[in-house]
């Protein structure tokens, strides 16, 4: 009567063992493919680890190269501003020679009025008379010379005004350089992270930790724009009216 | 009363575009200062600097710091500081304010500005 009940055990235990096999049959293609994703995903990750890396190798070189730029706007607009001032010298120069010139001309007038005046009164001397003033240079024409000369002048220093836009672009690219800084050093930290497998253990980064902002006491300004209209200055010159008459806004800004 | 100016920027640039407008203005005296630091050295060497005119963002002391450094400073405070910078925010401004800068240009200026805020600069001390 036991060996009947042995026999009836061992078939149960031969029959849960047939299902742990189908079972088996059922799940092995899908470790199978579990291994070929696996397979295909480790070089990807390398792949992108390698990208990663290479590309964090070439950012200091980028952000040289920014500063290169500015180095080299600046050794330009220092070379244009050199060349302004010999023009506006000449310029100033110029006008001063014009000056004199028109005041010899007054004189000349002033002489030549005596001369005529002891000129006898023939056709000929009239004729003579009228063709020296035909060729003689007038004051009319020094003032459009002068007029001219003013305006180049201007021009010239509008030149000068317009090259503050060096001074605005060196402070964005220098806003752009702190960027790429800041990207070194996240993905530098990122590569660290998968490196040591840190990752596992991490939480998320806030999305604070993510932010890119200037620095408290940084020598540029990341929002400087070459705005040419007068829109900030009277915002300026707004703020600054008010204030003057009150105190409050100010104080309630910074108490 | 002979003017001369300190003129306080970190960018070489902006720094001979103020001079050149100044003396376009009639404004033949100035000396230079490369940052806030720089700047306060000047003053203590020249006791004839009547007038600062300073950017904002600069290396080692900023153009806040310095126009703080010298209201605190009594015999500096009476000096007018005018800001000039490309900060146009209104915090900017009355951050500036509140600390006793006369008054405020954004750059990019003309000269016809920078000659108003002189001008009433000079006209209210």
């Amino acid at each position: 009567m036991k060996k009947v009940t042995n026999m009836t055990e061992l078939f149960e235990k031969l029959n849960d063992l047939k299902a742990v096999f189908s079972y088996g049959q059922k799940i092995i293609p899908v470790l199978q493919s579990l291994i070929d994703f696996m397979r295909d995903t480790v070089p990807l990750l390398e792949t992108v680890n390698n990208s990663i890396a290479e590309s964090t190798r070439q950012i200091p070189k980028a952000s040289h190269h920014i500063t290169d730029v500015t180095s080299a706007t600046e050794l330009a607009t220092t070379e244009i501003l050199d060349i302004v001032d010999v023009i506006s010298g000449e310029i100033d120069q110029l006008e001063e020679n014009l000056n004199s010139e028109k005041e010899k001309i007054v004189k000349r007038k002033e002489i030549f009025a005596k001369l005529q005046s002891q000129l006898p009164d023939t056709d000929e001397n009239k004729a003579l008379v009228e063709e020296y003033i035909s060729y003689n240079a007038s004051v009319e024409a020094h003032a459009e010379i002068a007029e001219i000369l003013q305006n180049t002048k201007n021009n010239v220093f509008n030149i000068t005004l317009s090259l503050q836009v060096q001074d605005i672009t060196s402070q964005q690219l220098a806003a752009v350089n702190h960027l790429i800084e800041n990207v070194q050093d996240k993905l530098a930290s990122l590569i660290n992270d998968l490196e040591t497998n840190d990752f596992q253990n991490d939480t998320p980064p806030e999305t604070d930790d993510l932010r890119i902002s200037a620095p408290q006491n940084s020598t540029f300004n990341p929002d400087a724009k070459y705005d040419k209209s007068s829109e900030n200055q009277d915002i300026a010159d707004s703020i600054v009216k008010n204030t003057k008459t009150s105190q409050d806004e100010i104080d309630k800004l910074f108490s | 009363m002979s003017m001369k100016f300190l003129i306080v920027d970190d960018s070489v640039t902006m720094r001979r575009i103020v001079a050149n407008s100044l003396q376009n203005l009639g404004f033949k005296e100035y000396v230079e200062a490369s940052d806030g630091k720089d700047a306060l050295l000047k003053l203590s060497e020249d006791d004839t600097i009547n007038f600062v005119i300073t950017d904002w963002n600069m290396p080692n002391i900023s153009g806040l710091e310095l126009t703080k450094a010298i209201r605190s400073d009594s015999t500096l405070s009476s000096i007018p500081i005018l800001m000039v910078t490309t900060r146009g925010v209104k915090e900017d401004i009355l951050e500036a304010l509140n600390a006793k800068v006369n008054n405020y240009v954004v750059k990019p200026f003309t000269p016809q500005i920078l000659k108003e805020k002189i001008d009433q600069i000079l006209s209210n001390s």
